[in-house]
């Protein structure tokens, strides 16, 4: 049971790093590589993966979702390949560290709110967050506990599936854990692509309303 | 029977009876959305793709319960609080 939680392997400057920070910049490093191998061979794969995160964002969203694309997608591809890089021996994933759940989760946090006062001014940012005015305690408790669930059910479904796979290995470490490794990476990607979607939700629910037929569209 | 065993055995059980029940009611109302959103889709099948989107949110909020039960089993039997008060 000691392997599954994050150990310090080091201090630099005094500050302990735990195994999840080096193995988030190993995997930033194989992200950023990954896509520069792709992209130069086949750009088309890209195109594939940014249309399906569109796709999916705006059909949440019920609006076309490009100015947020960047936060929503980064948020997608990072929680899939952290979930997914578990399953390689010796790089521990990093969403099983409590912390980076909570890091990504405070990334949403402040990002809704800067998408609500880029979109509405700070003055009606406010306004509509206390619009009857008894519900502003109820709103607040709101945003601090979403920022905690998102938190919480990331870091619980990791932490859950590496640790059936832990009790399974320790009683059967032949082949029958292989099922299981290949079950929670495909939960590690349905985690990522609901953590993107709440966030889109988020993010939808704090910028103004959105007209389909605006006057922008047609002209 | 010192107080560090019985607060083993105390937490022990504590922990059993959470798990099994913060199991089974989050299982049985996942059971019901997924009915409800299978007979949705198969009276309409062309809403099948929007009632599957909001089957995968509703069905990770809802799983989110049972994922709280098992963190608070996580800290009751790995860093119980109590047992620094009593050991």
């Amino acid at each position: 049971m000691k392997g599954l939680f994050p150990q310090v392997v080091c201090t630099i400057f005094g500050i302990p790093v735990r195994d999840t920070v080096i193995s988030t910049w190993f995997m930033i490093f194989v992200i950023i590589g990954t896509t520069y191998l792709i992209g130069r061979r086949q750009p088309v794969v890209l195109e594939m993966l940014v249309d399906f995160v569109l796709d999916q964002v705006s059909g949440v969203m019920g609006r076309p979702a490009a100015p947020y694309l960047s936060v929503l997608g980064t948020l997608a591809i990072f929680i899939a390949v952290a979930n997914v890089i578990g399953a390689v021996p010796i790089i521990v994933s990093p969403t099983h560290d409590i912390n980076t759940p909570a890091a990504l989760a405070l990334i949403v946090f402040f990002s809704v709110h800067y998408f609500g006062i880029r979109d509405k001014g700070p003055v009606g940012y406010l306004k509509e967050l206390a619009t009857p005015i008894f519900t502003l305690p109820l709103e607040l408790i709101g945003q601090l506990s979403r920022t905690l669930s998102l938190t919480l059910r990331l870091f619980g479904n990791v932490l859950s599936m590496e640790m059936i796979v832990a009790v399974i290995f320790s009683l059967l470490p032949l082949i029958v854990p292989v099922p299981l490794i290949a079950f929670s990476m495909f939960t590690g990607v349905l985690q990522a692509y609901i953590f993107t979607v709440l966030a889109a939700v988020y993010i939808g629910a704090a910028v103004a309303a959105f007209e389909p037929i605006s006057s922008k569209e047609r002209s | 029977m010192d107080s560090g065993t019985l607060v083993t055995i105390v937490t022990i059980i504590a922990t059993a009876m959470a798990i099994t029940i913060g199991t089974i009611v989050p299982a049985l109302v996942e059971g019901r959305a997924v009915l409800k959103a299978l007979e949705g889709m198969t009276r309409q099948p062309e809403m099948a793709d929007s009632l599957r989107a909001t089957l995968f949110i509703s069905m990770a909020i809802l799983e989110s319960t049972a994922i709280y039960v098992l963190l608070i089993c996580l800290i009751l039997l790995f860093v119980n609080p109590l047992f620094d008060r009593f050991f």
